[in-house]
Parts: structure tokens; sequence; C-alpha cells
């Protein structure tokens, strides 16, 4: 089957089970998008599909043909970052780095449906996306700068 | 003295010359545990950086230098490696708590395609992890592993596994202290279910004549409950064979331990041996040497003549990756109408699981508060359990819910402000071995963190409460820690052509930091810029040793090694900027990269004088020196906590949290208060939601999974002011940092209990503080 990632076509050959994830990983070597629980309980395999967040472990692979997935690797890259990685690394929304895809992609989707979202709004809608270290402070703070600085880009 | 002063030689014998003595022996304390070592003497011992130093790099924020590679995904964690033909590997684990393992039948997973290897008892006997022998027959705790199928995919091997018919014979278990103490209960170990070394009783003074000085007396139990460390990258490792040679990546706190351990599990050499770990993704004190998922990589790897990867899934990883063990503290205090303490008592049942260290709640009763008469029991009980394994202040952190609670109970008792007893027990100095501190600034956290947090006005906030069934409180509490860290720790500095530098040293970054933290310290010696300096870690064949990353060393440890090689780098490209300069050695300065004649102006970059240099290398080597003899090093702090409670569910809402700490020099604020913020959560994890919870009849865990095993969210998030005093401590280390990764979980779920208390009106001697131990608190308050 073809998968559309980050805008690229990639030609996978498929098993009925098999999810998202474990192709992304196991196939496809794109290792940014992270294995943690396995059963949707904890945020880190978050992905786009058509803009809306998913959880690549719950999401089988062949039921994505025709999909756009987005995943951490096509967010940005050096030189040219995304404005929620940029403001991540400043406010220093991380620790051990391993939730990070995940809260970044999350963050991405709250934001594609709520440009301006008010504190509250940002705690409520990535309480889903688990960080053991603790950088929630944080990250709620990158989140909040990152769609200001969007929102000027857009404007300007 | 040893008698080569010559004193006492004989008239006739040849003189000889007074001869230093090179390796001497010192003090370290790791998680509370203070053991002797030997150290070299470094050759060279730089000036402490005191309060008035003039430090650029160091104390700066400077942003993580990983944090590029962490936000674009390319970060590679252990899970995330490949190697040519790898195999994967899966764990067949016990359904049940305890019996016997009498067959295997694997048939039907044997014959599926792509199956490549089945490893049980018989290929890895003699193997032991932290829960005893490897794929043991003998059942002692759910979870435990059995035998393990390796397929050539992931998939293919999940689906092997559940193929495996396992025929076991059960068998009573006890998976609680009490049923492990029952009558007739099953012996874990042949000599039964208490260690050895129970009960391990330390005492100063005498407790009964301080109690009956004593005009307060005051008797509370407390229960903390098993915590699991839940880091998002499980267990793992990917081993591979070449020859005689095993290459293992680890996701690991200690490189070095596990090495040693794949070392002499295997037979091989120590230079056969090479662990790596780049990125880990959290360990919290679960992942100290060799994993169970590194040997089972290594003997599948040499069982197949493949690279295998072995990471454990989730369910392994809350039931057999270690916990924080529970524990029932029975505790005394005697104290005299104005607060001074007279005596301190506690008894304790420590539940460890199958096995485990004995960290034990005792020490911080007679390290927090001045009193002369202390005694601690800890009785430690084997249970049909996953290992205890150490988890943030593994201790301490148990310890001081029941000291810190018991202190704030006795506060209520004397009306007295919690704040103001605790100052009228200051302990000046370590009493537990009767030295001094190196530097103790806890009476600054005391006035600081109150000033911050406005514990003075508290009740002034309480009169402004919302829906009357909203009940407003206040608490706090303090911590020690030992936090001093001490050698073996080396590192190397290297200066590249183009005036580039890199810092070798085989410690490791969990997500602290260190990465970033050593860069600090090698630019400010240098004087290089903190751009140019990259910080190589993890590799046990290419890079000089570091010890675990545990008990909250490495800063304090590795830091003066990596300043030590900085500066005898720095000597040397000065000596060679001199000639170039033509000016003296010690005429030079140096910073951001430029190096100067003072008088003159003169300059020339790093880039400039190293690349006359050719590929002459500027290398300087640097090792920890021994710590100060008779001196204890520790942090210290002090957290304030707001709550409210809804009276009628029993929900607890943390609303703020003032976290002030002393771990001398801050070497990165903005990481160290990341790193604060993170204890305070697990802390309020620990103190709010965080239980594993097993069914007693079955023996087995009932919450193995992150959406039942709750840890904070982004909602649950309170407000947390944390800082530093920032004290330089030149007496600990020329350095002047301490560790702080862990002191502050430690006062947390105390802090957090007496303002629920205080909101109540009804103590909760028991964490977590779920709505139904609250409301239970509050029906109790009712009754009496």
């Amino acid at each position: 089957m073809r998968l559309t990632i980050n805008g690229n076509a990639y030609e996978v050959a498929v098993s009925g089970p098999e999810t998202l994830l474990g192709v992304l990983r196991g196939r496809l070597a794109m290792t940014g998008t992270k294995l943690v629980c396995g059963r949707g309980e904890c945020g880190a395999c978050t992905v786009l599909l058509d803009g809306k967040p998913a959880y690549a472990c719950l999401t089988l692979a062949a039921a994505c043909e025709g999909v756009a997935i987005t995943t951490i690797e096509g967010m940005g890259r050096p030189g040219h970052l995304h404005a929620l990685q940029d403001a991540f690394i400043a406010h220093d929304a991380l620790q051990c780095g391993f939730c990070t895809p995940g809260q970044i992609m999350a963050a991405a989707a709250l934001l594609a449906g709520n440009p301006r979202p008010t504190e509250a709004e940002v705690r409520r809608g990535m309480s889903g996306n688990l960080c053991r270290c603790g950088a929630y402070p944080r990250i709620v703070k990158a989140v909040l700068d990152a769609a200001a600085r969007l929102e000027a880009a857009h404007d300007a | 003295m040893t008698p080569e002063n010559g004193a006492s030689a004989p008239p006739d014998a040849p003189v000889e010359p007074p001869r230093a003595r090179r390796f001497v022996a010192t003090r370290v304390e790791i998680e509370g545990r203070e053991e002797t070592r030997i150290v070299e003497l470094p050759d060279r011992v730089p000036a402490p950086w005191g309060a008035d130093a003039d430090l650029h790099v160091v104390g700066a924020r400077v942003p993580r230098m990983d944090g590029l590679e962490k936000v674009t995904g390319a970060a590679r964690f252990t899970a995330d490696l490949h190697r040519p033909g790898m195999t994967f590997a899966v764990v067949v684990r016990s359904p049940v708590p305890a019996g016997r393992l009498a067959r295997i039948d694997a048939a039907a997973a044997l014959a599926l395609p792509g199956l490549r290897a089945l490893l049980t008892l018989d290929d890895v006997r003699g193997i032991r992890s932290d829960a005893g022998q490897l794929l043991d027959d003998t059942i002692r705790y759910a979870g435990q592993p059995l035998c393990v199928v390796c397929a050539d995919t992931l998939g293919a091997a999940h689906a092997a596994a559940a193929r495996v018919r396992l025929s076991i014979e059960p068998a009573p278990h006890a998976v609680t202290a009490e049923q492990a103490l029952a009558e007739g209960a099953p012996k874990l170990r042949s000599r039964g279910n208490v260690s050895p070394r129970s009960p391990r009783i330390i005492q100063r003074g005498d407790v009964d004549a301080g109690l009956r000085a004593a005009d307060v007396v005051i008797t509370r139990e407390y229960r903390t409950p098993v915590a699991l460390h839940t880091a998002l990258e499980p267990h793992g490792a990917v081993a591979e064979w070449e020859g005689g040679r095993l290459t293992v990546w680890e996701s690991t706190q200690g490189i070095f331990a596990t090495r040693r351990d794949l070392a002499a599990a295997f037979g091989l050499k120590l230079s056969n041996v090479r662990v790596m770990k780049d990125y880990m993704g959290g360990g919290f004190g679960a992942k100290n040497g060799a994993s169970a998922s590194a040997y089972i990589a290594a003997a599948l790897s040499r069982k197949t003549g493949r690279p295998v990867r072995c990471v454990f899934d989730r369910y392994g990883e809350q039931t057999d990756a270690g916990n924080r063990a529970a524990t029932v503290q029975r505790v005394t205090l005697g104290a005299r109408h104005d607060g001074t303490l007279t005596a301190i008592r506690m008894d304790a049942t420590i539940p460890l699981g199958v096995s485990g260290w004995e960290a034990g709640p005792g020490r911080i009763y007679h390290e927090l508060h001045a009193c002369e008469n202390v005694r601690t029991s800890e009785t430690f009980v084997y249970t049909n359990a996953g290992a205890m394994a150490s988890f943030r202040a593994p201790g301490h952190t148990e310890g001081a819910f029941g000291l810190e609670s018991a202190l704030n109970a006795l506060a209520r008792e004397l009306k007295l402000d919690p704040l103001e007893l605790r100052r009228r027990n200051y302990a000046a100095a370590d009493q537990a071995r009767s030295r001094p501190y190196s530097a103790k600034h806890l009476d600054q956290c005391y006035a600081r963190g109150a000033e911050r947090f406005g514990w003075a006005t508290r009740d002034v906030r309480r009169a402004h409460d919302g829906a009357p069934r909203l009940r407003r409180g206040f608490g706090m509490a303090a911590c020690t820690w030992g936090a001093g860290g001490g050698p073996p720790a080396y590192a190397t500095v290297r200066i590249n052509r183009d005036g580039t530098v890199e810092v070798l040293t085989g410690a490791q970054d969990l997500g602290t930091g260190s990465r970033t933290v050593m860069a600090q310290i090698a630019a400010e010696t240098l004087g290089a810029r903190i751009d140019d300096v990259r910080t190589v870690l993890g590799d046990t064949e290419r890079l000089p040793f570091a010890s675990n990353s545990w008990g909250s060393i490495t800063t304090a440890s590795v830091g003066p090694a990596v300043r030590v090689a900085a500066e005898e780098a720095r000597d040397r490209l000065f000596e060679a900027a001199a000639a170039m300069l033509d000016a003296g050695v010690t005429e030079l300065t140096a910073r951001d990269g430029v190096i100067a004649v003072r008088a003159t102006g003169r300059s020339m970059t790093f880039a400039e004088v190293c690349g006359k240099l050719g590929d002459v290398m500027i290398i300087g080597q640097g090792s920890r020196g021994p710590n100060p003899d008779g001196t204890a090093l520790s942090a210290f702090g002090a957290q304030f906590a707001e709550v409210e409670v809804d009276t009628e569910t029993g929900r607890v809402r943390v609303l703020r949290i003032v976290a002030a700490h002393d771990s001398g020099r801050i070497i990165n604020p903005t990481l160290a208060e990341s790193q604060l913020e993170g204890a305070v959560l697990q802390g309020m994890g620990y103190a709010l939601f965080e239980e594993r919870v097993m069914d007693t009849a079955l023996g087995l865990p009932m919450n193995p999974t992150m959406h039942d095993y709750k840890i904070p969210t982004m909602a649950d998030v309170p407000l947390i002011e944390g800082f530093f005093i920032d004290a330089p401590d030149v007496a600990a280390n020329h350095t002047g940092a301490k560790g702080l990764a862990e002191p502050p979980i430690i006062p947390v779920a105390p802090a957090i209990a007496a303002a629920v208390a205080d909101a109540i009106g009804a103590e909760c001697p028991e964490i977590p503080l779920t709505p139904w131990r609250v409301l239970d608190a509050i029906r109790g308050a009712a009754r009496d």
C-alpha cells in the first residue's frame, strides 16, 4: 500500500493488524514517534492524520491509505524549526525528551483547532500527553508562546 | 605517617626522600549509604570558585545542548536503535505470584514464520538480575520473566509470545508485609521472609529518658504506598556479539556498572565488553547496572548470532522494573512546651518485594532536626512482588512523610507554627555522624521560602475561600540529602584545530542536563565560547570512567574532573598562544574564545592559535579529588504547599508549591529549575495519586498500566515557584556545586498532607491522598 508521510509517498507491504506506529518505527525507521504504553494511554505516539491528532499505536496502518500523515520528522528541521520546536527549546520544555515528539504533535493539533488557546485550554487539551520528568509547566508556556508567535507571523 | 620520612631508618641506610601518598581513602555518600573509596590525588587542585568568583558561563542560563535533537525526533534512544539483521525479543511473564514452572510448550510459537529462538532457564543458568536467577522456574512474583522469544519483527515476536503455553504449579503467595509476616506464611527465602539484617536499629542518646523528659508526647502511624518509576522509556537493550566481544546499548544510568555486570555474567574481560548509551528516556533510579533486558538481549544474541533488541513492554516495566517500597512508620515524638524535641522514635516495616537494597525510611529521622535521643528500627520483609529499586531519594522520601507529618502533628498539639517548631530544632551539625556540615543554608530556605509563599499571612488568604464546601489549607516540610558526590570520576578535554572543544567523560545524561552542565564548566575554565564546546558521554570503550548517574552525584563528582581537565588544556593552549602573542603565559587571559594579553590587548582566537598548531591536539586530563575528611556534604530544602479540598468529594487540588532549596552553586539555573519542578510534580503524584494496588487474594497487580497507575498530567499542575539559595559550597568541592535532582521530591508529600490536614481539620496519615482517604479523614474528625 501507499502511505503519504510528511508529504512523501512510501510503498510499504503492510500486514493486517500492523499499527501505523509499527510501520513508522519498524519499516520506515522513523523513530521520532515513540512507543511507550501501546494502548493509547500516554500520547507519546501522537501523529497528525489529515491535521487531526491520532495515537499511532491504536491506528491501523491499513486504514491510512490516502491520509496525509504528519510525524515529528515532518515538523521542522535544523535551521527551519516549527515555532513549537523553537519554543520548546527556548522554555526548556523537556528533560529526557522521550515524550517530546508526542507533546509537540499534540500541541500542533491543538493550535490547528484553536490558534489562541487560553492556559486552561492548553492544560486540558494536552492532559492526555504524559511526561514523567515533569516538564508540564514549561510545556504550557512553550505552547502559549508558540501560539502568539504563529499568530504574529500570520498577521504580518 | 609511614616510616618513609627516614626518622626511624638506621643511620647507614640510604635515606629515601619523603613520598606523598598518591592513593588515599575518602568517604563518599550515595543515596544515604556512605562508603570508603580509594582516590588518586589529582596533580592539580584548582582554586575554589567562591561566591565572588568572576564567572560568565557557569551560572548562566545556557539552553539545553541536546534540545534540537529532542524536539526534531532525531535523538536516538536505545529503543530506536536498529542494527543490520537485528531481531526482536519479547519476554513471556508469569501470570501468577508464586509457584513452579513445570513445562514450557513453545511448539506453536516456534512454528511461526520469522521466529528465531526461544530463551529459557537452561540458557542463562547462573545469570542473576536484580530479582534473582534470570528466567527462574521458581516463580516468586507476577510479571517474573519465564522465557523469551525472539523473531525477525516485533510483531512476530509478540505473536509468538502469545502462543507459548506455560504449565505452572501455583503455590500460596504473600504480597503484603502482613501476609508475609503471618504465621504459616509461604517462605520466599529459606531463612524466612524477614531480611537477615532486620531489624536495623540505629540510635543515639536514650529515647526512653527523652520521652520521660517530654512535656508532650505524640504517637502516630503513617503509611506510604509502593510507587512505580514509570519512566516513559522502558528498560531496554540492544546486544551484538562480534567474535568474543560483546557490544550493548542500554538505557542505563551507569554504563560502567552495566559493563561490569555483563562481563561477570558472560565470563568476559572488561575490555571485551563495550556499553553505550546516548539518549535515555528517564531512569529515576531504576536503571542502575545491567537490567534483565540487557542479559536477555546478550544471551539471545549469543544464541542466534544476530543483534537482538529487548525492550520491556509497559506491563513488564510496571511489574518487573523496580519500585519505591511501601512503608508503615510508627512514630513517637517527645517535646517540651517550647517545642524542643526530646525524643524521636520510629519503628518501620518495609516490604521489599522479592529483593532490593535496604534504603529504609529511618535515616532522615537522625539527620533533619536537632534531637539528642533518636532511635529507629526498620524491618525489611520479602514478599511475592517485583523487586524494590532506588527511586529518587529512596528512603528519605518515604521517611520524610512520616517524620515531617509527625512534626506537623506535634506543632498542632503544641499550638506552635510548624515553621517555628523547625527553627527551634535546627540541626547545626550532622548529628548522625557527629561532624560539621560543609555548608548549610536551610535557615535561608525557611526564611526565603516563607517570604515568597506568604507563610505569615496565610490565615488572611484562608478567609477568602470561595464556596463553603471548598476549604483552603497550608502546610510545609523540610528535607536533607547527602549530595556531595565524590571520586572516582575522570574527564578528558580536547581542543581541535578549529578551536572547538570536546569534553569526554563516561557519565550519563538521563535528561538531567549533564551534557550542558559539563560543557559550561569546560567553557568557563577554558574561556571558550559555549557554542564551541560539545560533551560526549556514554561509551565505556572510548571514554574515561565516571560513576552511575544516581544519588544526585553527577555534577559534584564529574564537574570538578572536567574543570581540572579543562584547566590543564587551557595551560597548554596558553603556552602555545604565549609564543605566538610574544607574551608570558601569566599575562594571558581568555574569554568567549579569544585569548588576549592583559596589558596590551593583543589577541588571537582559539581557532587562530589552534590553526597554527595544525594537528597538534591539546589534551587535558582531569580527575575528581577526595572529599574533605570528617565533613557532611548535604543539600537542604523547604517547601510550602497551598491546597484546596472539596469536602463533599474529597478531591484535593494543589494550588501552589513554593520550593526553596540549597544545593550549593547552581551551574545552570534553567536546567536546575526544570529538575526542581519535575521533582515537585513526582512528589505531588506520590502524595495524591500514585499507588501500586495489589489484589491480595490473587496476588496480582491491579493497575500495571499508565491509565490505571495515575501519574500527574498537565491538568494537575499547580503553580510551582522553585528557586535555589545559590551559595557555592567550596568546602565540598572546588566548583561549589552539590546535587539537586533528588532533594526536591523529599518534602512534597508531607507539605501537601499538612496543607490538607490544615484545610479539613483532620490528619491524613496515609498517602496517596485519594478522595476516599480524605473523606474518611473528614468523617473521622466529625465523629470525634
